[in-house]
């Protein structure tokens, strides 16, 4: 509990007078479980208090509050991320951006939508549809997540291998920091003068403040779209076929894989019409028609090379819609074959995918577990899903152990922690596993530029968190290559 | 300078700097020299070169990644991935001369900008070496990762003043199969904005879009990067879209016309701004008898005669429309060189704690970054 004359500046700052119809400021038991916990479920924290300002100089007016006191506060747009991110601090401040959803600006003529970052991704796009333009990034949860946790988690979609992800798409954003200052970063003109602290702060996950605007780059819709589904007797048959797809040049919209066990539940979740197999191919494309028309030639081609026995173009949207039905159904779908699962997501090159889906099977097989594998399959993203029973005693532990070990087998053939769900609570010890001391020392001097203090989003993304001015030596050898790969936690 | 040093590897870079650092010594940090008066002079005794740290060390073209040292020329690294049909997609200035590190610190790009992105979209790791010889690496060798705060991004375009940059992972792209390149004259701007905007405004895919001054006017350079028959289609719409104007083919050397922007006696400034403001400087630098080449990104290369009034003229005008001027030339003979940068909006506080962070003793290019830094 925060003390009552805390609570007065608090609501103050929003204008919460007890007298509106809405009150700004949330402090009842009951109401505030709603925000104990993200799309990571397993983590529960009850904050102190939960804020929604209503424009830029409350948010402001609350960081100052939270600032002059030393109470820690946590941004969070719709929670639905993955990683634990939007987790309340005890005794902290919860900052929604539920009422800051205004669309602030629209310029055709440049490019650029100005948001604030209450909005809804898809809403963007629905604002420029009618003129031809799309806002690129489109994660999973595009309808219901905010553009202020797209840019807190550098968040990606099937369609990011051609279009890149949210930073590419994001120019200029203000923000409070966490002394309550507002500064604006980067410019809607390129390469403003100074460090790039925009790129910095796309993908911080809310440790170095609170974007209150944000001006977002559009991009014009292609003249065609096509999408192709392919039937393969082996991961391997299928993983080659994204790599030639790759070899001859093409850069497809998007290019996903399901596995044997995720395409079923796919299957009896949404009724797309799969065919059975082992690993399943959709690559869309897009461009100028005779382009695309073209390259689905060659595509067809190149999965019969690799012996797809099945290879399906859709004829009409509706067709295109129930593939990617299918695909968007995956992780709800696994509820249909195992009574828990948990989603993971890390990042491989793309060339060692037969080698590690192997692997996985192998470790999956030692501890009598069934791990489901769908993945953005042009950018080496995988998303493992293990199922498990959380009713028979012991196996949610063999579960979440398996898990963290598929990440660190990722890391040990080259990849990543994370492609796309970010690192918040659930993945800060394996942070130590992919960097060294010194490579998390240098991004805390990030931090403590930012945020000395430690009041946004504390105890997140780092495995140890280290006070402003303490400071380690520097070191030179990285551990993964000093000797083996062991480390402890 | 009295005395450069060159390091053969990370571990000798290291220790160097880490002297440097206890001896409070300024050192100034050079690739080949060919962007050293991009920022202001640096007052240092020592030079650290980075050429001893060359080649492509990892060619993983089934990835179509690379890790570059950041002392490899430009076009020899290009060289090297070509051998795999590959490319870091990116046309910065002087390519056969500057060295990668030159290019990433100073956050270089060109005419590709438009359809593969800036540095910033391209380089997905790095490896640098603090004030203080720490060694540190951020992203990974990737092309999906967001383990980590992104300090590739910080390091890219801070002119060497946070940390030298030792290595580069870069995400390659495959060299450009068929190509075709028009040009759009005309004496007056607007037409060719227009044009400019309805090329913007339409489904065509285009590798490269530049304005530019011309002797006789403007002109408007379009490459496109498509299927044969696709650049059939493209032409024809293009030809339809220029009505009345009339495309010819572009002559090879219109996407290297930036480089000649730079001459002995005259002043050469990146001036940047939104894409439909470009009408607006062009004719501005056109008129006071300077020449131009503008990209549909928003950034701009003007020579101009070496008076302090036109580039603050200049510089006002860019300001005014959001952007920023930065003086990259200046004749030596010419006394009264106005500023090289353009104040920085806001966040200077910041960016000055960000440096205080990682150079707390600024021995690392001090002084050469924007106000002061
Ligand atoms: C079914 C499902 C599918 C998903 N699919 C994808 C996918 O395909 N790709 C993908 O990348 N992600 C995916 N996600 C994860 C998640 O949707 C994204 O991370 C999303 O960007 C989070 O947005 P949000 O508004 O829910 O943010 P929240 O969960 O509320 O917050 C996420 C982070 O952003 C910070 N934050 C929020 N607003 C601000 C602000 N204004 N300023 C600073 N920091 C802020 C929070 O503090 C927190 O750290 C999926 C999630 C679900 C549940």
């Amino acid at each position: 509990m925060l003390p009552t004359a805390i609570l007065d500046e608090l609501r103050n700052a929003v204008g919460d007078h007890g007298d509106g119809p809405q009150r700004s400021v949330i402090t009842a038991q009951n109401q505030l479980q709603t925000y104990e916990c993200d799309g990571l479920t397993n983590f529960r924290v009850l904050p102190a208090a939960v804020v929604l300002p209503a424009n830029a100089q409350q948010v402001q007016a609350v960081v100052q509050v939270c600032a002059r006191h030393g109470i820690p506060f946590v941004a969070r747009g719709a929670g639905t991320g993955l990683s634990g991110g939007a987790l309340p601090v005890e005794g902290g401040v919860v900052l929604s951006f539920a009422r800051m959803n205004r669309i602030l600006e629209i310029d055709l003529a440049n490019q650029r939508v100005i948001v604030e970052p209450g909005v809804i991704n898809t809403h963007v796009t629905d604002a420029v549809a009618a003129q031809g333009y799309f806002f690129a990034p489109d994660p999973s949860s595009q309808t219901v997540c905010t553009l202020g946790g797209n840019i807190a988690e550098n968040s990606g979609g099937a369609h990011c291998l051609k279009y890149g992800f949210t930073t590419t798409h994001v120019v200029a954003m203000d923000v409070v920091l966490p002394s309550g200052e507002v500064v604006t970063l980067g410019s809607s003109a390129p390469d403003a003068p100074g460090y790039d602290l925009l790129g910095v702060f796309v993908g911080s996950e809310g440790t170095l403040g609170v974007a209150t605007r944000i001006t977002l780059r559009i991009v014009k819709r292609p003249e065609a779209v096509q999408v192709l589904l392919a039937a393969f007797d082996t991961v391997a048959d299928a993983a080659q076929t994204v790599s030639d797809v790759i070899a001859v040049g093409m850069l497809p919209a998007a290019m996903e894989m399901m596995d044997r066990l995720s395409a079923a539940a796919s299957e009896a979740a949404a009724h797309p019409n799969y065919p059975v197999c082992e690993a399943l191919l959709l690559i869309e494309l897009d461009g100028p028609e005779t382009e695309v028309n073209a390259q689905m030639q060659q595509v067809t081609e190149l999965c019969q090379r690799n012996r797809s026995w099945e290879v399906r173009v859709a004829r009409t949207a509706a067709e295109r819609a129930l593939i990617w039905k299918g695909r968007k159904a995956a992780f709800a779908a696994m509820g249909r074959i195992s009574p828990n699962y948990i989603v993971q997501d890390g990042v491989i090159p793309r060339t060692a995918l037969p080698e590690v889906l192997d692997e996985i099977a192998r470790m999956a097989a030692e501890v009598n577990l069934r791990v489901a594998n769908v993945f953005h399959a042009g950018d080496g993203n995988l998303h493992p899903m293990v199922l498990y029973d959380q009713a028979i005693p012991g196996q949610e532990e063999i579960a979440l152990d398996l898990s963290y070990r598929i990440l660190y087998l990722c890391v040990d053939r080259g990849g990543s922690i994370t492609g796309e769900h970010g690192v918040g609570k659930e993945k800060q010890q394996a942070m130590g596993y992919m960097f060294a001391e010194p490579d998390l020392d240098t991004m805390q001097r990030v931090r403590c530029a930012f945020d000395p203090a430690s009041l946004a989003n504390p105890g997140k993304v780092f495995p140890t968190p280290r006070l402003c001015g303490e400071k380690a030596g520097p070191y030179t050898q990285h551990p993964l290559q000093a000797a083996g790969i062991a480390e402890i936690f | 300078m009295e005395q450069v040093v060159t390091p053969t590897n990370l571990e000798e870079l290291s220790s160097l700097l880490r002297t440097c650092n206890q001896q409070q010594r300024a050192v100034e940090i050079l690739g080949a020299g060919t962007r050293r008066h991009w920022g202001n002079p640096v007052a240092a005794t020592l030079g650290i070169q980075t050429t001893g740290l060359s080649g492509v060390q990892e060619h993983s073209w089934q990835d179509l990644t690379a890790t570059v040292a950041a002392g490899t020329p430009w076009s020899t690294m290009q060289q090297a991935l070509a051998q795999h049909g590959q490319c870091v997609a990116l046309d910065p200035l002087f390519a056969t001369r500057s060295t990668v590190g030159g290019v990433v610190a100073t956050n270089d790009s060109g005419a590709l900008r438009l359809r593969y992105g800036s540095l910033r979209d391209l380089i997905i790791g790095i490896t640098l070496v603090l004030a203080d010889g720490t060694v540190a690496r951020s992203g990974g060798k990737v092309v999906k990762n967001v383990a980590g705060y992104d300090l590739q991004k910080l390091m890219t375009g801070a002119y060497g003043t946070l940390g030298v940059i030792a290595a580069v992972n870069f995400r390659l792209h495959p060299l450009p199969r068929s190509v075709a390149s028009w040009t759009v004259g005309a004496t007056e701007i607007a037409p060719l904005d227009a044009l400019r905007h309805a090329l913007a405004d339409s489904t065509l895919v285009m590798e490269a879009l530049q304005l530019r001054t011309t002797s006789s006017g403007f002109a408007l350079d379009v490459q496109f990067g498509a299927l044969a028959s696709t650049l059939q289609d493209h032409a024809e719409r293009l030809h339809f879209l220029a009505r009345p104007l009339q495309p010819v083919p572009a002559a090879a050397e219109v996407w290297q016309l930036r480089e000649q922007l730079f001459a002995p006696e005259q002043a050469t400034a990146k001036v940047t701004c939104q894409p439909a403001q470009l009408a607006a400087l062009l004719p501005l630098i056109a008129n006071s008898g300077g020449t131009a080449v503008a990209q549909q990104t928003g950034t701009l290369l003007a020579a101009l005669s070496a008076q302090p009034g036109l580039v603050t003229q200049l510089r006002q005008r860019a300001e005014q429309l959001g952007g920023a001027l930065q003086l990259l030339a200046w004749p030596a003979e010419v006394a009264e060189a106005p500023p090289r940068w353009s104040e920085p909006r806001g966040a200077i506080a910041l960016m000055r704690e960000i440096k205080r962070q990682f150079d707390p003793q600024s021995i690392l290019n001090p002084g050469r970054f924007v106000g002061g830094i």
